[in-house]
């Protein structure tokens, strides 16, 4: 029992680092950044690489963050930007995109699956049972992120320039704030942000260059499911991660991968608000 | 025989005999290597159809490729091998790939619904179809897959004429469709969903059943592949053919049909070709061209083609085909004179977002022969009235009955087949279709639309036709509609309206932005449709002046509640609405 609960919040942690920098996006450019997978798999390879050069495991998801910001800034200036009149080919173009960094990392790396060391190894003994010490810490850093990106956009001039993004981009910029440098920093954080995610489970799992692909469709429909909110994200993170360890657990792990996908299709056909007003 | 059917016949021929002459031509691993791409092909086309012209973005259609390759493959290796095992096989690879887009058209597609929620519904389609065939373990093959089944071994000439005859087929019929007035719809559909609902198009149905209907053919091919190459292999299903299939569409032109289907013979036989020497690389460069057309050349190849083409061959221009109008019979219009119940009523109907109450407790009635002028500030709940009346799923609380039936939670199209015509406050109509086709597309409701073909003529009822003349757009029937006026889009907007034979007409500011003229002509017009047509119109004006001439019976909305009711003279002398209105009544004249 006591590893169940364990398992459904870590599970949870995971599943909300990983959504939380499509979900920054999505709220801000309303636009599906489907390139997330790849830049989740770009962030494994980070955290690969820190590990072959024998630098420390923690450095990695800084590293990868700082990396995946300066990326995403220079994509959402060549790629982006010219499509946001045009959200489907938005999702186009980044998928495609998905596809060039996934082949050049295949180029690059091969197709074969490869391993990143864990900055912790070994277990904690919580409630009474032994627990992947690095689960944990996985865990509390999604809770740290999940913190200082509300203080970021609660407490900050950014934060209020890209709220007021949110919910009127033209009187926004009516406003004099300049809702393409917000659009720009935004798509920079949340590539940031899933690099840093890939870095973060790597070591969790095994890297290869198809990686990010399910954690993009899972992450997709969490952030469906919960608007743009925070708070509401870490609900569906719980509830739907839930559901997939109990059905991993019970029934089959084929079955609880597609738990998710197939739990927030049928939320979404009966109440297409999902969890937002919850 | 009409130009349309002319060129598809001479079509059809052409690729009929290239597809008959090809294997003496080709070297026998060209031919090989073009049976899978013809009946891949096949697939690009229906993505085309449910992309490029209905708006779909799918990422799904491998998974139907998938379900008929199974299907063949799990029958020939299981149950057994004949022609009436083959038969059973082609009936359940068509059985379960419309039902598996059944559900899945049902899942994505419904009033409200996102289109990025439907284009991850279609993407989460293969990746669960895929780990149901990992799950399946020596039925299915697992991750290795089905071979060496018994099939046909006949040559691969025979072969090669199946997929091409398939593929020409197909695509004649699916040329016919896009062309026809139901391709249109279509567009329509991809252009203005939300105003081709309150047109009373069943847009989800219309989507549900194409969806079924490409996926059916997409089972086929798959059918016909597996049975080919005597192998199936989940990959066949998987989401990345889905999004190859995608992106042959994009480079060669969404929405050309031609264009996809050249540029996915043209694409997957270099792939075969190239992807030995350099498997990587090769699609890296796809990658990188997919990317580059998507963001500079957002109709891909096909329209650079095609400049060209009429740039080395000038043709004499073809005059589009004009409409002819006929008057409609008239029905619906005049029986709502004698039925007892009055055309609208409201009762107790309230709106709230969260704590705030647009609407509270609205009591109305609007009866037969009468103009009900609907005015108040801004922000008094007008257009939020409007909508409530219109779409089953705005209202919070209360009931609204239409010619004595309750609209309950049903959609604007339902509604609007109770009898209910809506016009909008600003003017969103279908940019690159032509106001004979506007038309027609608000008679689809009554008149529905032909499959593979084009009508000459649209029947529509006197009201309409009288706004089309008074405001002269019946000498402009073969103008796109971007090309109107404001005055005349008006006309057309009002005029698309009156075409559904509406019993209660919704009109919000019918008149906002119009020269004096223009207004005195459409004042007329709905004087006119009230008094000899018998129809109930609710407007929704600014103008008091203008609702003086032309109406009964106004009613002051304030704060979202009724505030008076009664004649415009009352309501002027009212120091009531005075008050109201101190200080705004120069505000917004428009």
């Amino acid at each position: 029992m006591g590893v169940l609960t364990l398992d459904i919040l870590t599970t949870a942690a995971i599943l909300f680092a990983v959504a939380a920098g499509l979900m920054i996006i999505l709220g801000v450019m309303k636009l599906i950044n489907f390139a997330h997978g790849a830049f989740l798999t770009t962030g494994g390879y980070v955290a690969y690489l820190t590990g072959a050069a024998g630098i420390s495991p923690w450095l990695s998801i800084p590293l990868a963050g700082v990396l995946g910001m300066a990326a995403g800034l220079v994509i959402e200036r060549v790629i982006v930007r010219p499509l946001y009149a045009r959200p489907l080919d938005a999702i186009l173009a980044t998928w495609g995109l998905g596809i060039v960094i996934g082949q050049v990392i295949t180029l690059t790396f091969g197709r074969g699956v490869q391993f990143a060391p864990s900055p912790l190894s070994g277990t904690t003994a919580l409630f009474g049972v032994d627990y992947s010490a690095y689960r944990l810490a996985v865990a509390l850093i999604a809770v740290l992120i999940a913190g200082a990106l509300s203080a970021l956009l609660s407490f900050t001039r950014f934060g209020l320039n890209a709220r007021a993004v949110i919910m009127n981009e033209t009187l926004a910029r009516g406003l004099g704030i300049d809702s393409a440098k917000v659009r720009a920093i935004t798509f920079g954080m949340g590539a940031g942000l899933a690099c840093a995610a890939g870095a973060l489970i790597t070591p969790l799992l095994s890297v290869d260059p198809n990686m990010g692909l399910p954690w993009l469709v899972n992450s997709f429909m969490l952030v469906m499911i919960s608007g743009v909110s925070f708070p509401s994200l870490l609900i569906a993170s719980i509830v739907l991660g839930g559901a997939q360890v109990l059905v991993s657990t019970y029934v089959s792990p084929i079955l609880g991968g597609m738990t998710i996908v197939a739990l927030a299709a049928l939320v979404l056909r009966f109440n297409p608000r999902g969890f937002s007003r919850a | 025989m009409s130009i349309t059917h002319r060129t598809a016949l001479t079509g059809c021929l052409v690729g009929l005999v290239v597809v008959a002459v090809a294997p003496f031509v080709l070297d026998t691993y060209l031919t090989n290597i073009l049976i899978r791409t013809l009946f891949l092909a096949a697939v690009v086309m229906t993505v085309d159809i449910l992309w490029g012209y209905v708006g779909i973005l799918t990422f799904g259609q491998s998974a139907f490729f998938g379900i008929g390759a199974y299907a063949c493959g799990l029958v020939f290796t299981h149950y057994g091998f004949g022609p009436g095992w083959a038969l059973a096989a082609l009936a359940l690879a068509l059985g379960a790939a419309a039902i598996v887009a059944a559900g899945t058209g049902w899942l994505a597609f419904f009033h409200g619904a996102s289109p990025l929620y439907a284009s991850i519904i279609t993407l989460a389609l293969p990746i669960v179809l895929t780990q149901l065939i990992f799950s399946g373990g020596n039925w299915t093959g697992s991750s290795s897959g089905l071979s060496g089944f018994p099939t046909y071994y006949w040559d691969l000439e025979v072969w090669f004429w199946l997929a091409g005859v398939f593929l020409v087929l197909t695509t004649t019929g699916g040329w016919l469709l896009v062309r026809s007035d139901f391709g249109r719809v279509l567009v329509a559909i991809r252009e203005n969903e939300e105003r081709c609902a309150y047109l009373g198009i069943p847009v989800s149905r219309i989507k549900i059943m194409l969806m079924i209907l490409s996926a059916m053919i997409a089972s086929v091919a798959g059918f016909g592949y597996a049975a080919f190459s005597n192998v199936v292999a989940p990959e066949l299903a998987g989401f990345q053919l889905g999004t190859e299939l995608l992106i042959w569409t994009a480079l060669g032109g969404r929405a050309t049909l031609l264009g996809p289907v050249i540029a996915a013979i043209g694409i997957d036989t270099m792939s075969s070709w190239l992807s030995g020497a350099m498997p990587f690389l090769w699609k890296l460069l796809t990658g990188i061209a997919f990317v580059v057309v998507i963001v500079l050349l957002p109709r891909g190849f096909a329209p650079l083609v095609g400049a060209l083409w009429r740039k080395l061959r000038p043709r004499h221009a073809v005059a589009a085909p004009v409409v002819k109008l006929t008057l409609a019979p008239v029905k619906l219009m005049m029986q709502s004179n004698e039925s007892a119940s009055p055309p609208l009523r409201i009762e107790h109907l309230s709106r709230r977002y969260g704590s705030l109450h647009v609407l509270r407790d609205v009591n109305l009635v609007g009866n037969a022969t009468e103009l009900l002028g609907i005015i108040g500030p801004n922000g008094a709940g007008k257009t939020t009235l409007m909508r409530c009346i219109s779409d089953g799923n705005e209202r919070t609380d209360g009931k609204i009955h239409v010619n004595g039936v309750e609209i309950g939670r049903g959609s604007p199209q339902h509604v609007v087949g109770l009898g209910v015509g809506r016009s909008f406050q600003n003017t969103n109509l279908f940019d690159t279709l032509t106001v004979g086709e506007c038309l027609k597309l608000a008679r689809y409701r009554l008149d529905g639309a032909r499959l593979f073909d084009r009508g000459d003529t649209v029947a529509l009822p006197q009201p309409a036709m009288d706004i089309l003349q008074a405001t002269g757009l019946d000498q402009k029937l073969g103008e796109e509609t971007r090309n109107l006026s404001h005055g005349m889009k008006r006309g057309l907007e009002l005029a698309m309206v009156l075409a559904a034979e509406p019993s209660v007409l919704l009109l919000d500011e019918p008149t906002a932005g119009l020269t004096r003229p223009e207004r005195m002509v459409i004042g007329k017009v709905l004087t006119r449709l009230t008094r000899e047509f018998g129809l109930c119109i609710v407007i929704i004006e600014h103008d008091l002046d203008f609702v003086r001439e032309i109406s009964n019976r106004v009613v002051v909305l304030h704060q979202g509640a009724i505030l008076m009711e009664g004649t415009v003279d009352e309501v002027v002398a009212s120091d009531l609405v005075k008050a109201v209105y101190a200080g705004h009544t120069e505000k917004k004249a428009a």
